[in-house]
């Protein structure tokens, strides 16, 4: 039995990619379902441009009508940026030598996973962002934080926690507030490139971690200050 | 894509997989949600409930389709546990596809409005299949429909959008 087109017309109008042998067979000797076809097929690319909204970079506030979707672009193309030279940065670190503790590795690991927000700079992270983060965590910061330029909740150890990143004169310096990671007393690292401070606070711990060799002193002692926890 | 993920370097494959996905992923809640900053959370939540349950997912090929399913069930746990603002889908449509459209063009913006005021029963099929390249087998699975039923909404899905942008011919039936 030969296909008609109204036949024709619903098994393309429900996948125009995907036709049998007899729809094509139909198509080849119909010109008006040919010329149906080519223009769902048109259709379906238009839909897929669609559908391929942007994608917000891990941590970058959604735009909305207080910011700009030039502002939001702007900002994922410095993210791409910063991502390269920080992966290729925090990648050869890796590859340097591994931490002898398990937090401190995972912890750094950590940071290879978001290069993007070890960026210098003077711009405070989005207000509704950085509420948000520091709400699921369920923690305030009182000012002695200083200006907090990256925040973002993250899956680290099958748990969700705030990773922040503080401006300090010695540069970007990043903060997790770990919950659930309680070691028994103060810890240091200085490897890989990083150096690391791990401190009991609150229900858990508070991780500083900075560039090799860096002071972590006062702004771990702000950080500490600073670390409301509710 | 099928190495196991078991063990510390599985762990490491896993997170791998994650980040490959993720534009996917939050496309997906996107379109389920129609707000970007929902769909960010879903996906947030997804990939934490991904990480633990990890253990359950044999090989990497499986990867996707069982992230979906886990997208799909987090949309619908956060409409359970909240009680949204009800929000016209016409207010819906103009707040998303303008803040959308910046970037877009014209014919782009005009596909968007339109696939954003589907219903949710041809909005999510017809995503399944352009979008992520689902097979109608597949979207069945997902949906817990027959391929029948399946073939009739992506029909329709498509039917609708051409007569919302004037290209259904006079005389054309569903």
């Amino acid at each position: 039995m030969t296909m008609d087109c109204l036949q024709f017309r619903r098994i393309a109008g429900a996948d125009p990619r995907q036709l049998d042998a007899a729809a094509q067979s139909h198509a080849e000797g119909c010109p008006g379902c040919a010329e149906h076809l080519r223009q769902l097929r048109a259709l379906d690319a238009c839909i897929l441009a669609a559908l391929e909204v942007p994608v917000p970079a891990p941590g970058v506030a959604v735009a909305s009508p207080a910011a700009p979707v030039a502002r939001l672009d702007r900002r994922r193309w410095f993210a791409l940026a910063a991502s390269i030279l920080g992966g290729v940065l925090v990648g050869t670190l890796l590859w340097v030598g591994g931490p002898r503790n398990s937090l401190a590795r995972d912890l750094i690991e950590h940071l290879g996973h978001e290069p993007e927000a070890l960026v210098v700079t003077q711009r405070p992270e989005d207000e509704r962002v950085l509420g948000k983060v520091l709400e699921r965590a369920g923690i305030r910061l009182r000012p002695e934080m200083g200006t907090v330029s990256y925040a973002n909740t993250c899956v680290f150890r099958g748990r969700r926690v705030p990773h922040l990143v503080v401006q300090t004169d010695g540069g970007p310096v990043t903060v997790m507030v770990l919950r659930n990671e309680r070691p028994a007393g103060p810890e240091r690292f200085d490897e890989q490139g990083f150096a690391g401070r791990i401190v009991p606070a609150g229900p858990g711990s508070i991780a500083v971690i900075g560039a090799a060799e860096a002071d972590l002193g006062p702004v771990t002692t702000d950080v500490l200050a600073a670390v409301e926890w509710l | 894509m099928n190495a196991p993920l078991a063990g510390k370097d599985g762990e490491a494959a896993f997170t791998r997989l994650c980040h490959e996905l993720r534009p996917d992923l939050y496309r997906f809640a996107f379109w389920l949600a129609r707000d970007r900053s929902v769909a960010e959370d879903v996906v947030q939540e997804a990939l934490l409930r991904a990480w633990v349950s990890r253990n359950s997912l044999a090989e990497a090929g499986a990867a996707k389709p069982w992230l979906l399913t886990i997208v799909r069930r987090e949309h619908a746990r956060l409409y359970e546990r909240k009680r949204h603002d009800t929000v016209s889908v016409d207010e819906l449509v103009e707040s998303e596809s303008a803040e959308l459209a910046a970037a877009a063009e014209q014919e782009t913006t005009d596909v968007r409005r339109a696939i954003l005021a589907l219903e949710d029963d041809y909005r999510e099929p017809l995503v399944l299949q352009v979008l992520l390249g689902l097979s109608t087998q597949e979207i069945a699975g997902q949906l817990g429909l027959t391929q029948a039923a399946v073939l009739t909404r992506l029909f329709r899905a498509r039917h609708k959008l051409r007569r919302a942008l004037g290209t259904v011919a006079d005389g054309e039936t569903e």
